[in-house]
């Protein structure tokens, strides 16, 4: 109904002058697209802003090509090439599986059978799977036997098929762990079948099946290229075994234990010698869990290659509750959750690629791609300097990590418009009804996957629809990340500052040596997600007389890490990131799986590592509404002779940012507040304030209260508010908080002619000046407790 | 709980006439609130609707809560230009769907239109007991975020 025919990617977010940048693109039926680079400077359409601005480049790659279609193969599984040892007569398939979808509605858009332990394609083969209609079932050639049980959802199951070849007889067992009361027995299924099994060239499939093999130039983007996978699971599968021999039940029962390498009269124990020799493949999914490879202890080391990053580090079957590290407890961590939706790479072939000449202003740029019937799609990405040749004493950096968090963002149709957050029924562009139906481009990190369990898991090699220009955003009704920081953009384009933009990416990678040659760093709306390297470069930075200007709110808070199996793709190509025990969060993870599988590093807020988010900038995040905004009012800190120069020309009572293009004023959607018992520094200066102008629809974050109570709105609640805020850091360095993301949207208001851009020029102005900042006045060096005034949690109670 | 008001009721009249000042109010804003602003399209006195009216606040609420299937949504046709009502499929990878044919111009005049199209939709018993099914049992509410 609302087809996007062009969607597209580039191999890079950040590009340095003399590198090239390739583009993949979708362009599914019309004969030829054009490609355009141009320079973004403002994504909003909003009528009454200064409307959509992008101007020409000379490049070239610019020009028209020839089009065609390309598609992404959704959905995780681990394959094996096929090998004359998966040739077998007799065999016996086994594995416990935890499948989170074993029926499913037949509108449903992956509605069929899921393939769990399988060689089989087109009729030929053997292979253990859920049929359509959530029976457990077992393959030979054409052959089904089904146990005619439906298999229980979130729960444990073991399952195992056995055939001999000499009698015909097939076996299929289906041993829930967990019986309930009224639970039936499940008996294993005997059946006579005169065949033998029909071997194909097709892969061993894990939580997948072969549908075919073919030259189809749309089968190029599978992996491996040409093989057409199809029934992906959705579920948790652990140790699965492949044995050529019928086992009997008690022989399945050894071979529960896999393959015992080196078997001495010292070390391990398992199935007995003679046993171990019939193994074929037997996987330990907890081998290796920071890679994409499924390890096979087995004999033939038959490693599967994971597709599409399944997500690991999950508690197992026989997880005990006692380790919460899987760093610690391997062995209880030898699942794999795979899902039909997860995608780690479109694996498309390039269509476009551009040399950037090595002069050429850092900025944010797009290619832009359009056809003669109207169709259009933007790939934004962004010229980097190398580091040493910065081109300006300002950068911004884009938050590319948090671009990434909310890739392909589906809550306003996954979670019915989250509308008890937004406060208004949510409105779907044409990019979130595109999505809605083609769930292979992958959900956010804000996402549930198709089978409700939590994303944790984003790759930028992929059509990132929701990093668009023209592209409001449910939450706000408004720009959101990448279009509402060409608010920003468009800002320090009128006002005519020479500016470099550096990414998330390359703080992460590069740590200081990104950051240090510039005077001032400027943050995006919306810096939510971050890793570690990344906040030790900005501490380091602005302990040594670096300059922060914090433009938003809702930074620093959650604890990003990228898979380092993908390093060979590039920088940042995935983020992992885990909704632990507090925040924010619209997924909650399970116990035990709080680690991260790439790094192994402990997921959730920084708050929670002890890195806590208001020591960053000064301010942290108390509170989100996603109605509508409102305005800030200068404070006496503002009068203070640190910061008085802030406000010149901007009168004491006057208010500051009542207008603006994301919910109509200055403060709204999240706000940061200076707190100084949770990592403000003490010195730190609470300039102007939100306080008691937010709707009801403004709540407390969760993390600051340990009592369900009322009271936690904006109408009431004294810590829903937002604060601009500044502090000195050593050196002659200083941190400037705006504390809103809605901030952002105020600058472009009246051509920027403005209180809060009056505001921001005075702060940048200063803050960009060579050398280190003004000396403070002698005497606002002193010492300064942190909670020895007058506090609630200290002060007498009497 | 508060029942949803029924047809012809001087509740539900005065409910609807709140939330349609609200929505006049708001046309112009870059987002959107069931309040009422003070001058049209300036978000910098707001008053009234949700916070002033606890039923209609509450009788909101409710609305929101819904379960996805077959809830209405906004559909943006014409980037700032036209928007259609839709209704939420509750199937993942099953888009919405338009409700009819119309076409709005305005983004927040939509919000006023599903808001008495729900009111029409909603049993005034929605959610009490006379309406127990079995999705109370998985949480299948909209409560639970995603």
């Amino acid at each position: 109904m609302c087809a996007m025919r062009l969607t597209g990617y580039a191999d890079k977010f950040g590009v340095h002058p003399g590198d090239t940048i390739k583009f993949y693109v979708n362009c599914d039926g019309p004969a030829e697209f054009k490609a355009e680079i141009v320079q973004m400077i403002n994504g909003d359409t909003n009528p009454r802003g200064p409307g959509f601005i992008e101007k020409p480049v000379a490049a070239d790659a610019n020009g028209t090509y020839k089009g065609r279609k390309q598609i992404i193969h959704g959905g995780s599984y681990g394959y094996v090439e096929d090998a004359p040892q998966f040739h077998v007569d007799s065999f016996t398939l086994q594995c416990h599986i935890w499948p989170t979808t074993p029926k499913t509605h037949p509108r449903y858009w992956k509605h069929g059978a899921q393939g769990l332990v399988t060689k089989w394609m087109d009729g030929k083969g053997y292979g253990l799977f859920i049929n359509e209609d959530g029976f457990l079932e077992f393959r030979i050639n054409e052959h089904k036997i089904t146990t005619g049980v439906p298999v229980r959802d979130h729960a444990w199951h073991f399952v195992a098929a056995s055939f001999d070849a000499a009698t015909g007889e097939a076996v299929l067992y289906h041993e829930p762990l967990i019986v309930y009361a009224l639970d039936p027995v499940i008996e294993p299924v005997k059946a006579t079948i005169d065949t033998k099994v029909v071997h194909t060239a097709a892969p061993v499939a894990l939580a997948a099946y072969v549908e075919t093999i073919n030259d189809d130039p749309l089968g190029k983007s599978s992996l491996p290229a040409g093989v057409w996978f199809t029934g992906k699971y959705n579920g948790k599968i652990d140790s699965p075994r492949i044995v050529k021999k019928a086992l009997t039940r008690f022989e399945i029962e050894q071979m529960k234990g896999g393959a015992q390498p080196g078997l001495t009269e010292r070390r391990n124990s398992g199935p007995t010698g003679e046993l171990s020799a019939l193994i074929v493949a037997a996987w330990d999914f907890w081998d290796g869990i920071s890679t994409i490879v499924a390890k096979d202890n087995g004999p033939y080391r038959f490693d599967a290659t994971l597709v599409n990053c399944p997500t690991r580090a999950l508690t197992g079957y026989n997880w005990v509750g006692e380790n919460f590290d899987w760093k610690y407890a391997k062995k209880e961590y030898g699942a794999i959750h795979f899902h039909d939706d997860d995608v780690d790479n479109a694996r498309w072939e390039a269509d476009v690629e551009w040399s950037v000449p090595e002069q050429i202003k850092s900025r944010f740029y797009a290619m832009k791609l359009t056809t003669r019937d109207g169709d259009e799609d933007y790939i934004p990405f962004w010229i980097v300097p190398k580091i040493g040749k910065e081109q300006s004493k300002i950068a911004v950096m884009v938050p590319t990590i948090s671009y990434m968090a909310y890739a392909n963002e589906h809550v306003a149709c996954n979670a019915g418009g989250a509308e008890l957050f937004v406060y208004r029924v949510p409105i779907m562009q044409h990019q979130n009804m595109f999505l809605a139906e083609h769930r292979e481009y992958g959900g956010s990190i804000y996402d549930t996957h198709t089978d409700g369990s939590g994303i944790c898991l984003s790759s930028r090699l992929r059509p990132i629809l929701s990093i668009r220009p023209k592209y409001d955003h449910f939450l706000a009704q408004a720009p959101w990340q990448y279009p509402a920081d060409l608010h920003l953009i468009y800002w320090l384009e009128t006002m005519g500052y020479e500016y470099d933009v550096i990414t998330d990416e390359d703080v992460t990678y590069d740590g200081l040596a990104r950051l240090e040659n510039y005077n001032v760093i400027i943050t995006g709306s919306h810096p939510e997600h971050n890793s570690g390297t990344q906040l030790d470069a900005l501490h380091n930075y602005t302990q040594r007389g670096g300059r922060l200007m914090y433009m938003g709110a809702d930074a620093w808070y959650w604890v990003h890490s990228y898979h380092p199996a993908y390093d060979d793709l590039g920088r940042g190509v995935v983020t992992e990131m885990r909704r632990c025990e507090s925040g924010i969060r619209t997924w909650r993870a399970e116990p035990g799986e709080y680690y991260h599988q790439g790094t192994g590093e402990l997921g959730g807020m920084w708050r929670f590592r002890g890195r806590s988010l208001y020591s960053v900038a000064g301010v942290g995040m108390t509170n989100e509404g996603f109605d509508i905004s409102t305005y800030y009012s200068r404070t006496p800190d503002s009068l203070d002779p640190r910061v008085a120069w802030a406000f010149e020309g901007i009168s004491y009572d006057e208010p500051i940012g009542n207008f603006g293009l994301v919910g109509g004023g200055c403060a709204g959607l999240e706000l940061d507040i200076v707190d100084v018992t949770l990592g403000s520094p003490p010195h730190t200066l609470a300039v102007a304030t939100s306080a008691g102008r937010h709707t009801e629809a403004y709540l407390l974050v969760m993390e600051d209260f340990g009592f369900n109570q009322q009271g936690l709105d904006g109408t009431v609640h004294p810590r829903v508010r937002g604060d601009i805020a500044f502090h000195e850091t050593p050196n002659g360095g200083a941190c400037f908080a705006f504390s809103s993301i809605a901030f952002c949207g105020s600058l472009p208001w009246n051509e920027c002619r403005n209180n809060v851009s009056t505001l921001v020029k005075n702060v940048l102005d200063r803050f960009s000046a060579d050398g280190p900042l003004p000396p403070v006045p002698v005497e606002a060096i002193k010492h300064r407790g942190r909670a020895d005034y007058e506090s609630p949690a200290l002060g007498v109670t009497t | 709980m508060i029942p949803i008001p029924k047809k012809g009721t001087p509740a539900r009249e005065a409910m609807i006439k709140q939330h349609r000042e609200c929505v006049d109010s708001m046309k112009g804003v870059a987002g959107f609130s069931v309040l009422k602003c003070e001058t049209p399209g300036d978000t910098t006195v707001v008053t009234g609707g949700v916070h002033e009216n606890p039923d209609l606040r509450r009788v909101l609420l409710r609305m929101r809560g819904e379960s996805p299937k077959g809830k209405l949504v906004v559909i943006c046709t014409k980037v700032d230009a036209e928007w259609r009502i839709g209704r939420l499929s509750g199937i993942r990878g099953v888009p919405p769907k338009f409700v009819d044919d119309q076409v709005y111009a305005d983004e927040q005049e939509i919000q006023h239109a599903i808001f008495l199209m729900r009111l029409d939709e909603l049993p005034e018993t929605a959610g009490m007991p006379e309406n127990f099914h079995e999705g109370w049992k998985h949480r299948d509410d909209n409560w639970p975020v995603t």
